[in-house]
């Protein structure tokens, strides 16, 4: 799942300071299950909103709405009404929510709430590790399932480098070595000769960055000319689908 | 499966559910909502509450004393420690003087109906009929109302002050009840019929004594329940010999044998067929009476009475081997050769109750043997009826209460005129009604979880003094006063109204699953969605901690410190002299406070306090409206750890506080102004030492310099 935090309040009123009518939009999928921008963080950013527009004794009108996912046309189109009444909205979804309601609103301010930090999962109750950068061609049959890529400080392929210290990083003690952690893997799978092998250069033109924004394409699920007229029809807001 | 309707944020949520309810609930022959009515006590609303009791049920005085609760054997916190004392709950509301409105009747039909006997179901269904928009009359053969309440149950177990409460009430509404008027002899069955009564409700109860056929039966000194309790409770002595004896296991023979205490007879024994675990009555009764110093002989059966000089001195006993035979029927067999003699100069026969139908036998244009069978009446004398109409084989006719129930219990009684008076407004309106549908208890508390729920014991309901007691008819028991009850309706677990996640919103991300204290949220296998069952004890966490604000609380009850933050705001702004003083606001928690609360009574004028059931349940926006609607400084004051109602909810507090001081400071104000301070409000004293440090700090947060 992606990961966000939500952004220092500071900077939000800072967004917001030329605004009077805004709305916070949450999303309901990814952020809600880290705390960022869920339902919860939407009435709290409001909250605090209203708060800092009394205390500067300005008038702000604040709404509140959260929606299933803030990365699907569909899900957005509902929003249409809503976010006409208001100057500028404050997206509490990751940097894509933010991005796909720019895109089908161009007419208001689209403000980010959060700033989305990377691809992971809490591996205790609150606590979130990044996990994979997305590089476009995994290597975790080749080391035991765990991600140099993302989790070598590093990047490594041929890890680990000499600043590995009783199984922790060099670069911060808090961090385990992954290498550790894939040499550990490896051995308790009887598979420790992969490792010896040496892994030839990355082709990083399939990962973030390597040749402009990626894309994919699902040849079958891509609507014919004639058929696109269809589309409007299929939105629903969702209190037309609980109907 | 029926539709469920709660609200979650702004939204009202459909959902279908299972029919189920809490135990308490479902196990009231009157469906009576215990649990709605004890977390108003817990919260300190008591006209609510009393509101909520009254809506079903016309006997809250009567019930709150003498009903045999089976809410309370069916309460699941029995399991965890010992049930809610839900009947003494009752009683504090009614006995309270709360201002009630009085509730407006309109009679909107003319059809006037007639109800046999003002015992609590005829009673009841007047009640009930009136609400409906009927006019009643009332056919009481005794100059007094009550039936079995006035003229059974004693007067220390309820007071006539008491009783009188409910009818009164009742009659308030337009009842009409003609005394002194005997259907079969004043007026005849019939003739009500042609009177222009459109119904008859036949609720005459079981009138006759059961008499035992056996040896000496005629001697002198052998006396009947009935007439000998009615003489007690209206303080008119019976002349007793030395030992007096009663024969009966039920709550009558309890009764006599604590009457005959009363009227100073020192020996007073009981001997029942039963053996003690098969006496018909509560242990509670039967406590009592050894309590008071009757002595109980079980498993011992009537054989004669022996006499001298036409006055019986002993029974002659037989020792009883079962009283049930196989198919569960009254069938005692006794022991051959096993006599005994237990002497007594006055036997009390409480051997049950039977009905006295002579008035039907008087119908119109009916007599003798056909008589009967035009209302039909069953083998054991009680009247056939339909017990979910409680209509007789005759049009127009219904049946109610012990007459039906054969030997029934007060709640039955109300329970089945309540049902009569619907059935009659149906009848004379053509309305078909569906088959109510089951409700069935939640199932019990998971043994898991029953080692999770901290043990508290029923708070002991205040009673006379042994020495007083059998110097007079007065109530034993008390009454709650307002912390007792308090603090005794906060054990309640409210079962079957706590949390219930919204299946539309949740995201399935596991906090609730992972912060519950009881480890009750859960998401199956396969599922993507959290499922919180009934074992919730309602502690709120999860609620607020929910990321996607899908958890909310079944029970409507909870305002999570709304209301009260409302009013505190109100009444400050309202406030003319000194509303330049800055607001400050205590957010306690009201497990632990309520006693000390009301001794202490009142902080600095302007330090508002508002109540938690439990500071976890005190949100992060709560305390941004707070500051928003111009509130100061903000006090939080935690009970001690051992002292929390929930399971390590304390840490919860401290984390809110936590959070909501981030969210403030972010804003701009500053963290001092939200504090957190662990306190023992349990008693007076320990709460004004508190209370004197909240207030210094509440002076030291004056002084800080307002924010811009
Ligand atoms: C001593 C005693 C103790 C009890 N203790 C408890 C207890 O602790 N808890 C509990 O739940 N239950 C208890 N009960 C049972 C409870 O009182 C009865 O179940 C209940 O009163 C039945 O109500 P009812 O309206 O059907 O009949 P009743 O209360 O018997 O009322 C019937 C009324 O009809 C009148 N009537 C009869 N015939 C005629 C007629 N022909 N014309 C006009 N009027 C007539 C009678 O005078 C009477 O007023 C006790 C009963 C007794 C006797
Ligand atoms: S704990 Fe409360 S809600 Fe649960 S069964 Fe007992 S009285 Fe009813
Ligand atoms: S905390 Fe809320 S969103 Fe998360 S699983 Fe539970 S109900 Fe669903
Ligand atoms: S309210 Fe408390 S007890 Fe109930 S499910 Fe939520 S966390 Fe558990």
């Amino acid at each position: 799942m992606i990961v966000a935090d939500i952004k220092p309040f500071k900077e939000i009123m800072r967004l917001v300071k030329n605004y009077r009518k805004i709305c916070v939009i949450g999303c309901g999928t990814c952020v809600t299950v880290c705390h960022a921008g869920g339902q919860k963080q939407v009435s709290e950013v409001a909250a605090q909103l209203r708060l800092a527009a009394k205390l500067e004794k300005k008038h702000l009108e604040v709404g509140e709405e959260t929606i299933l996912r803030q990365c699907e046309h569909e899900f957005i189109d509902s929003l249409e009404g809503l976010v006409q009444k208001y100057d500028a909205i404050v997206s509490l979804g990751c940097g894509i929510g933010v991005q796909m309601l720019a895109e089908r609103f161009p007419h208001t301010r689209i403000l980010p709430g959060l700033n989305t930090k990377f691809m992971g999962a809490p591996t205790e109750p609150g606590i979130f590790w990044e996990r994979c950068v997305g590089c476009g061609n995994c290597i975790l049959a080749e080391t035991g399932g765990f991600c140099p890529v993302t989790r070598c400080a590093k990047g490594l392929l041929n890890g680990p480098c000499g600043g590995s210290q009783n199984g922790l990083c060099e670069v911060s003690p808090d961090t385990p070595c992954v290498w550790q952690l894939i040499y550990e893997q490896l051995e308790a799978q009887g598979m420790l000769d992969t490792m010896e092998a040496i892994t030839p250069p990355k082709d990083w033109s399939v990962g973030q960055g390597g040749c402009g924004p990626r894309r994919l394409v699902l040849e079958h699920l891509v609507e014919e000319e004639k058929d696109k007229h269809k589309i409007a029809e299929k939105v629903l807001t969702r209190n037309d689908c609980k109907k | 499966m029926a539709e469920v309707k709660y609200k979650s944020g702004n939204a009202v949520v459909v959902e279908n559910v299972i029919n189920e309810e809490a135990p308490c609930v479902v196990a009231c022959p009157i469906k009576q909502d215990a649990r709605d009515y004890i977390q108003l006590i817990a919260r300190g609303r008591f006209e609510e509450a009393l509101r909520v009791v009254l809506s079903k049920n016309p006997f809250p005085s009567t019930c709150g004393r003498i009903c045999n609760h089976p809410c309370e054997t069916k309460c699941r916190r029995a399991k965890v420690d010992e049930p809610i004392a839900i009947a003494s709950l009752k009683r504090f509301l009614a006995d309270g003087s709360f201002s009630i409105s009085k509730p407006e009747i309109t009679s909107s039909y003319s059809e006037r109906i007639a109800i046999i006997g003002a015992g609590p179901s005829g009673l009841a269904a007047a009640n009930d009929l009136a609400f409906l928009g009927y006019k009643c009359t009332v056919f009481e053969a005794q100059s007094e109302a009550g039936g079995m309440l006035r003229f059974g149950v004693p007067s220390f177990r309820l007071s006539r002050h008491a009783l009188d409460m409910d009818i009164n009430a009742i009659m308030n509404l337009g009842v009409e009840i003609r005394f002194n008027t005997r259907i079969g002899e004043n007026i005849r069955l019939g003739d009500l019929l042609n009177q222009g009564y459109k119904a008859v409700l036949i609720a005459v109860g079981l009138q006759k004594s059961k008499m035992l056929n056996i040896e000496g039966a005629q001697l002198n000194g052998i006396l009947t329940a009935i007439p000998f309790l009615y003489a007690g409770s209206r303080g008119e002595g019976v002349k007793l010999g030395k030992r007096t004896l009663i024969i009966g296991g039920g709550a009558v023979a309890m009764d006599c044998a604590r009457t005959a205490l009363r009227m100073g007879c020192k020996r007073v024994h009981i001997a029942c067929l039963e053996s003690r675990k098969e006496m018909p009555t509560t242990d509670y009764e039967i406590e009592e009476a050894i309590h008071e110093g009757a002595i109980i002989h079980t498993s011992l059966g009537p054989k004669r009475f022996l006499g001298k000089d036409g006055k019986v001195t002993a029974l002659e006993t037989v020792v009883c081997k079962s009283v049930f035979d196989n198919n569960g029927r009254f069938n005692p067999t006794f022991v051959e050769g096993s006599e005994s003699v237990i002497e007594a100069d006055t036997i009390i026969l409480a051997i049950g109750q039977a009905s006295d139908l002579s008035f039907l036998q008087e119908q119109e244009g009916i007599q003798g043997k056909d008589a009967l069978s035009s209302i039909q009446v069953t083998r054991g004398g009680t009247i056939a009826a339909d017990l979910a109409t409680l209509c007789t084989n005759m049009t127009g006719v219904f049946a109610s209460g012990d007459v039906v129930l054969g030997r029934g219990t007060l709640t039955e009684a109300i329970g089945q005129g309540k049902k009569a008076a619907l059935a009659i407004h149906d009848y004379l309106r053509g309305i078909k009604r569906k088959k109510e549908e089951e409700i069935l208890p939640l199932q019990e508390l998971s043994s898991t979880r029953l080692q999770i729920i901290k043990k508290q014991g029923r708070q002991r309901m205040p009673t006379l003094a042994d020495e007083v007691r059998l110097g007079t008819y007065e109530e034993v028991e008390l009454g709650f006063s307002p912390a007792l009850a308090v603090k005794e309706a906060q054990r309640c677990m409210n079962c079957g109204a706590g949390a219930v996640v919204n299946q539309d919103i949740c995201a399935g991300c596991l906090t609730c699953v992972r912060v519950c204290p009881y480890d009750v949220p859960k998401i199956a296998v396969g599922d993507s969605i959290a499922y919180i069952g009934c074992d919730c004890q309602s502690c709120g966490i999860c609620v607020i901690e929910c990321p996607a604000a899908a958890i909310s609380f079944k029970s409507t009850y909870e305002d999570w410190g709304e209301a009260e933050l409302e009013s505190a705001l109100k009444a400050h702004s309202e406030r003319s002299e000194g509303a330049e003083e800055p607001l400050l606001l205590n957010f306690y928690c009201q497990y632990n406070t309520f006693p000390a609360d009301e001794a202490f009574g009142e902080f600095a004028k302007n330090v508002k306090r508002v109540r938690f059931q439990c500071l976890a349940k005190a949100n992060p926006l709560i305390f941004l409206k707070a500051f928003e609607k111009g509130a100061k400084g903000i006090f939080v004051t935690v009970c001690p750890q051992d002292e929390c109602r929930f399971n390590n909810t304390i840490c919860w507090a401290e984390k809110r506080v936590k959070y909501a001081r981030g969210l403030l400071e972010a804003v701009g104000i500053e963290g001092k102004r939200l504090k957190l301070i662990s306190t023992t409000p349990i008693n007076t004293d320990e709460f004004i030492q508190w209370a004197d440090q909240v207030t210094k700090e509440a002076e030291e947060l004056c002084s800080l310099k307002e924010n811009k």
